[in-house]
Order: C-alpha cells, then sequence, then structure tokens
C-alpha cells in the first residue's frame, strides 16, 4: 500500500526559522518541497564538513583498527545535539598534531639527506669556513667515480692542479683539488670529477654530522610521543565523526529550500497523512507563532512514494524500488511480488545444508555489523529465504551438494522433471502477474480489456499446457483455440480501419511467442540449483579424495568450510540477481509500472556513527 | 585401457571449461578495470560495482559444471570409466559445445554490459538496480545453451 500524502505549508517567523529547520528534520517526516521563490541559507558547514571528513581520512591510521564488520558507535541523540565546543577543541588539536608530526618527519627526513651529504666529508681536519680561495690558491671539493680516478689524475696533472683524497666508499672517491688561481681546470670536468656543494659556514663537518644527528633523535622522540598522543587522543574521542555527522547535519538544515517574505518564512513540502499531527506537534513545540495549512496533491503534481506494507514484505520493497519505484495513486506491487521471490530464491538455492548456513550466518553477521536501512532489509531477505532454501532443499534431497532421500526427486538425476516444475512455476507467476493486472482492470472499471488482454491469454497458455496430457487434450484444445480467438479478434479494437483491426489482431497473436520466451526463462531456476548442487558436490568430492591420512583429513575439513562458503556466496549472488531479473522482467512486465519517486524525508542521516533515540534535548 | 570415445568425451568436457572459462575471464577482466576506474574516484561504490564485476563470472561456473556433471555421467570422477563408442563420444562432445561457444561469447559480451552498467553506477550511484538487470539480460543466452547441454548430455544413451 502507498500512504496517501498531504502538501503541508508552515508559515512561521523568521527569528523561529532555525530552531524549526531543527526540528523538523529531528522528526524526519517531511520531504521538502522547492518552489520558484525559494531560498537557502548562506551554506558554511559544508566547509566544515569536508575538514572533518579529511580529519576522519588523516587520523585513521593512528586509530586502533576496528574488528571486521563492527557497527558504527552509537550515539544518544542529546549527545548529538549537544555543545560542541570541547570537540572542537579536540579536534583541533588532532589537526594540530597531524600537522606537527608532519612537519617534524619533513624536517628528519631533510637532516637525514644533509647527512648523507656529509658523510664522505666527515674526515676533513679543516672547518668548511677554510676550504675555497686563498690567495694565490683555489680549491674545489668533489667526487669522481673509481673508474675515472686515473683519467682525473691524468687531467689534474695536466691542467697544474693537485688531489687530495678525502675518503673513499668504494664507488666514489671524495677529494679536494687544490691549483693555483686562474688556473682553467675544465679538462678535470671533462674526465668526470663532479663538483660537490658544502655549506659554507658551520666549523668542521664532523661537528655539523654529530649535531644533524642529535636534531634527528630529539625529532624522533618527538614525534613518537605525538604519535602516542594522537593514538591516545583518536582512541578516547570520535570528535571528529560527531563532528563531522553534526556539519553534516547543520549543512542538510542549509540546503533546506524555503520562502522568505519581510517578517516570516514559509517550509513546503509533503507529510504523509497519518504523520501530520506529528508534524504540527513538533512546529508546535518550537513555536506558538505559527500557521500550519494542508492540502491534497493536485492532479498535475506527482507527489512521492512512501510504502506501507507489513513488516515481512517491507523487507522486500528494495528490490521494488531498485527497478522502479511505484507511482504514487498506483497500486504497490510488493504484496504480490514478496511471496514469490521468496519462494523463488529457495528453488534457485534449493539446498537444505545451504539454507542452514543462510540463518546462522545471516543472523551472526546481523548481530556483528548491525547494518541499518536497505542494508538490513537485503540481510533479513536473505534470513527469509533461508526457509525456503531449506524447504526445498528437503524436497529435492540435497544436503551440502549431496542427494540424501529425496522426497519429490533429485534435480541432478532427473534434470527433466525439474525443468517441468519449473516451468509450472513459471506460469503460476506469469498468471499472478496476469490476473493482478485483471484486478486492477477490474477495479478501474476495464472488464472487458480485462477478459480481451488477459484472460484470453490465461485461456491460450492453459490450453496449450493441457495439451501434454493425454486425459485433458480435447479440452486443451478447445481452451487454446477460443483463447486464440478472442486475442485474434480484439488485440485490433482499438487501431482505425479494417485493415488495422486485422493486422493488429494477427499481431496480437504473435504475442505468444513473448509469453513462450517469459516462461522457457524460468529455466533458469533448474540451471541455478543444478549450479548450486553440482559445485558443492564437487567441492565434497575434492575433500574425500585426500581424506587418506590424518594430514589429509584435516586439509578436507578445510576444503569443505572454504568450499561451501565459497559456493554459498556464488550461489547466493546468482539467486538474488536472476530472482530480481524474473520479477523485473518476466512478472512486472504484466501488470506494474512504476515511475514514482520515493519518500525521501528531510532527516538527520549519519555515516560514522548511529543515532540512538532518548528523546533528545528538549527544545527550549 | 582408455578408449577412442572417452578421448573425445574428454575433449568435450575440457573445451567446454576452457572456451567458458576464457569468456569470464576476459569479462570479469574488463569489468574489473573500469570498477577500478571507478572506484577510484568514489571509494564508497566498492559494493555496488563488485556484483556487477562478479556477473560475467557465471559463464566460467556453468562451463566447469557442464565439464563435471559429463565427468560424472562416463563414470571419470567414481572409478568406474563407461565403455563408450566412438559415437557416443562424439555426442558427449557435441553436447558440451552450446556451453563451450555460447560460455565463451556471451562471458565477454556480458564483460561489456557490465563495463557499461559499471560507468553508469559511478555517474548515478543509484541506477546500480537497473545496470544489473541489464548486464544479467545477457545471461539468459548463457544459461539457455547450459539447459542445452546438460538436456542433450542426459539424453545420450550409454
Amino acid at each position: 500500500m502507498i500512504a496517501s500524502m498531504k502538501y503541508l505549508s508552515i508559515i512561521c517567523m523568521k527569528e523561529d526559522r532555525d530552531k524549526l529547520l531543527t526540528a523538523l528534520q529531528k522528526c524526519g517526516e517531511i520531504m521538502l518541497c522547492e518552489t520558484e521563490d525559494s531560498t537557502h541559507i548562506e551554506p558554511s558547514a559544508g566547509q566544515n564538513m569536508r575538514r572533518m571528513e579529511k580529519l576522519i581520512k588523516d587520523v585513521k591510521p593512528y586509530k586502533e583498527k576496528k574488528p571486521l564488520f563492527a557497527p558504527n558507535p552509537e550515539v544518544t541523540e542529546s549527545e548529538f545535539e549537544g555543545d560542541r565546543t570541547n570537540d572542537l577543541v579536540t579536534a583541533g588539536r588532532m589537526e594540530a598534531l597531524l600537522k606537527k608530526i608532519s612537519e617534524t618527519e619533513s624536517a628528519v627526513e631533510k637532516d637525514r639527506q644533509t647527512v648523507a651529504q656529509l658523510t664522505p666529508w666527515q674526515d676533513l681536519t679543516v672547518p668548511v669556513e677554510d676550504i675555497g680561495d686563498t690567495e694565490y690558491t683555489s680549491s674545489v671539493t668533489g667526487s669522481a667515480a673509481v673508474g675515472d680516478l686515473e683519467a682525473c689524475r691524468e687531467a689534474a696533472e695536466a691542467c697544474g692542479a693537485e688531489l687530495q683524497t678525502v675518503s673513499s666508499d668504494g664507488v666514489r672517491e671524495y677529494m679536494i683539488a687544490v691549483s693555483l688561481k686562474g688556473e682553467n681546470l675544465s679538462r678535470l670536468f671533462d674526465a668526470g670529477f663532479e663538483r660537490a656543494a658544502l655549506p659554507l659556514k658551520g666549523g668542521k663537518v664532523a661537528d655539523r654530522i654529530r649535531a644533524l644527528n642529535e636534531s634527528i633523535t630529539e625529532n624522533n622522540a618527538t614525534l613518537m610521543t605525538m604519535n602516542e598522543e594522537l593514538k591516545a587522543l583518536s582512541a578516547e574521542t570520535d570528535a571528529p565523526e560527531l563532528l563531522y555527522e553534526q556539519f553534516r547535519a547543520e549543512s542538510e538544515r542549509e540546503a533546506a529550500p524555503f520562502t522568505e517574505t519581510d517578517a516570516t518564512v514559509v517550509i513546503e513540502g509533503w507529510v504523509p497523512e497519518d504523520k501530520v499531527k506529528k508534524v504540527e506537534k513538533t512546529v508546535a513545540k518550537v513555536t506558538d507563532a505559527y500557521d500550519l495549512q494542508t492540502r491534497d496533491p493536485l492532479p498535475d503534481e506527482k507527489p512521492p512514494s512512501q510504502m506501507r506494507n507489513n513488516y515481512l514484505t517491507s523487507q522486500f520493497e528494495g528490490i521494488t524500488n531498485m527497478f522502479s519505484v511505484p507511482m504514487y495513486g498506483d497500486n504497490d506491487p510488493n504484496p504480490v511480488m514478496a511471496p514469490w521471490y521468496w519462494i523463488i530464491f529457495g528453488l534457485m538455492m534449493g539446498d537444505a545444508g545451504y539454507g542452514l548456513m543462510m540463518v546462522v550466518l545471516g543472523l551472526i553477521l546481523k548481530k556483528l555489523m548491525q547494518p541499518k536501512g536497505t542494508t538490513e532489509k537485503l540481510f533479513n531477505v536473505i534470513i527469509y529465504s533461508s526457509i525456503t532454501t531449506m524447504i526445498c532443499g528437503v524436497l529435492f534431497g540435497s544436503y551440502f551438494g549431496e542427494t540424501w532421500h529425496p522426497i519429490l526427486f533429485s534435480p541432478m538425476n532427473d534434470p527433466l522433471k525439474m525443468l517441468i516444475l519449473t516451468l509450472i512455476i513459471g506460469v503460476l507467476h506469469i498468471f499472478t502477474g496476469m490476473i493482478t493486472k485483471i484486478v486492477y482492470d477490474v477495479k478501474a472499471g476495464r472488464v472487458w480489456d480485462a477478459i480481451f488482454d488477459q484472460v484470453s491469454w490465461i485461456m491460450v497458455i492453459t490450453g496449450l499446457g493441457l495439451l501434454f496430457l493425454k486425459q485433458t487434450k480435447t479440452v486443451g484444445m478447445i481452451l487454446a483455440i477460443a483463447g486464440a480467438l478472442i486475442v485474434l479478434f480484439t488485440a485490433g479494437r482499438e487501431k482505425k480501419g479494417i485493415f488495422g483491426k486485422a493486422t493488429g489482431g494477427l499481431l496480437g497473436l504473435y504475442g505468444v511467442t513473448g509469453y513462450m520466451s517469459d516462461i522457457l526463462s524460468y529455466s533458469r531456476i533448474l540451471a541455478l540449483s543444478l549450479a548450486t548442487g553440482v559445485v558443492g558436490m564437487v567441492m565434497n568430492m575434492l575433500a574425500r579424495m585426500i581424506q587418506g591420512n590424518v594430514f589429509g583429513f584435516i586439509l578436507s575439513l578445510v576444503i569443505y568450510a572454504f568450499g561451501h562458503v565459497f559456493n554459498l556466496v556464488l550461489g547466493l549472488l546468482s539467486a538474488y540477481v536472476h530472482d530480481c531479473r524474473l520479477q523485473y522482467i518476466e512478472f512486472y512486465s504484466k501488470f506494474y509500472d512504476g515511475n514514482g519517486r520515493l519518500f525521501k524525508p528531510f532527516a538527520i542521516q549519519t555515516k560514522y556513527i548511529d543515532l540512538k533515540d532518548d528523546g533528545g534535548k528538549e527544545n527550549g | 585401457m582408455a578408449n577412442i570415445g572417452i578421448v573425445i568425451t574428454v575433449c568435450g568436457a575440457a573445451l567446454c571449461a576452457i572456451l567458458a572459462g576464457i569468456g569470464s575471464a576476459v569479462g570479469v577482466m574488463a569489468a574489473g578495470k573500469a570498477s577500478a576506474g571507478v572506484t577510484s574516484e568514489n571509494p564508497d561504490l566498492f559494493g555496488k560495482v563488485l556484483v556487477l564485476q562478479a556477473l560475467p563470472g557465471t559463464q566460467g561456473i556453468y562451463g566447469f559444471l557442464i565439464a563435471i556433471l559429463i565427468m560424472v555421467r562416463v563414470g571419470l570422477l567414481g572409478g568406474n570409466v563407461a565403455n563408450l563408442t566412438a559415437a557416443q563420444g562424439w555426442q558427449f562432445f557435441f553436447a558440451a559445445l552450446p556451453m563451450a561457444v555460447v560460455g565463451l561469447i556471451s562471458g565477454i559480451c556480458q564483460g561489456k554490459a557490465a563495463v557499461a552498467a559499471i560507468h553508469m553506477t559511478g555517474k548515478q550511484p543509484d541506477a546500480s538496480g537497473k545496470g544489473i538487470t541489464m548486464t544479467a539480460l545477457v545471461e539468459t543466452y548463457a544459461i539457455l545453451a547450459l539447459l542445452a547441454s546438460i538436456l542433450l548430455m542426459f539424453g545420450i544413451t550409454i
């Protein structure tokens, strides 16, 4: 069922606007609408939100790793609405620490590089200031590869320079070339002598290195304490996460559309009819000076759809929404779709052992992750479908891929029987869709359309099916021919002229290929149930092959565990996708259009934390 | 002693696993590249594109399935290998062909459809369900081929 909607306009004083928006957001029952003269609050929180997002990402390496599948931390509403000054200070402290850490790290890195550069010269006994030009000589520091040494010496001799070795690391020789002032040393450089820049000041190189090393040690110690501090800080507080969510809520309030006059603001939006009271109460709590008007949707408006189904059916709503959201004012297909989805999922998995794994693993994962929203519903769909999976497993005698006393028959040994069963399921599924369409048509007063377009085809398909049985052959023939005649004479009824009506009828009969391919499409149930069964069987076979000794036996347990979990995951994925496909293409094409839009209320949405309802801070 | 019928049967089973496996590998590879691109822009979409990437992987499983079913059928896995004539061997060989050939081609094609769907998901994350449907449509033909192979294989008398 789709909830009926009211269009709500709230008029209040300008100064109450922010409080009202906060209250409406917490209430979470109104979907705000833009109008032609809508304005927004000047955005500012978005920047802070992104700042916190960056902080969360930067702090992540320092945070203790959360266990896999851990749920988000829970925060109560009053905590969420509370004062954020302290949190801002903490976040600022974290940012400062992060900045300091990165600065110190780059300082250490720079020092290390200098040390590496200076190390070859540490044996120099003179301070660096004393190297260089004197009155008559000039000296150049530099290095050459060991292989070029001979050439360098020759070149130095040729240009009247003297090479003094300071150190050698086996690859390069570090030297000082001393020559008379004004001597041209280009031949020396050509021979492979490379100039090395030394600091111009700072005393002896060895002293300099010692100082640098001391600074590195010192910086490393600071880094250590800062890392510890940041780790401790991030372990004890969720301030960045909390701030992110607060800024996000604020930024969404800033994006909320409203219309302004000199003294008042108008906030407009859709509210489910049964929630109007709740919204009004929320508004009344904020201020006395308000006016609230409701009206029904206008004919040319397209209100959002909110589904109201019983708990079981509502878990399957996401599947329909993924295809197309039901149109407001149309019928909700979920109540007819949900049981079929449930049954077909079970048939596709079709193994009692896997059904057991689905329910056990599903419940454990749900407990661990505590998923919310659509993910939670998906979990529930799988947990519910474990029931049909187990039933089908017992019926077909399939337990973890092994066949054991099937009640009906085993698809592995009797694929033809299974094929016929799946086709019958397909016919029933499609008939359900057509009957739903008949119900819609009759309700809308289109009885003849229902007979011409749906009943006729049901007759044809039933008739063709009955042809396969000896006892009902004649009945089947009569039914099929009668149905086909109805189609032939009525399918073109909306076309103009005799010619149009005739071709329309013939084209209508051609629709039989569509129905046939729809029905054959259900053979995928057989294919998928066989795929699950056979892969499971192969895993068992592999495990049994190596069960020769104790070691092999232990290894076989690993194969059992991994093999069946792997097969289960693959089977679930295929069953989910192909079950969806059967609903979307074979089933929904018979009666469902969709094209609606989902009711997305103006509410607090969280990413890193889960909000717990505790009434929140009282609005003063 | 192995006879010629078994040799031809094994050829068919092997071909089925090989070709369908190649089809899936190529398809999943293409989809994986696209997924990596989308995920690099928006890491939150990993879960959605992973499902799409996995879709072209089924052909390989179907091919493997037929190969195993053939092995079971002729007793290669049970120990008592059936004594097949060359004609029976060829029957198994051709029964494996639909899955082998269609698995190869549909795996690659589905991979291409998956790439498009992954790009679509990158731009409109809410449309991933539609993308899954579009991609899964290609698989229909792999499933039909699988059925043809299974029915053919079980129809052979030994």
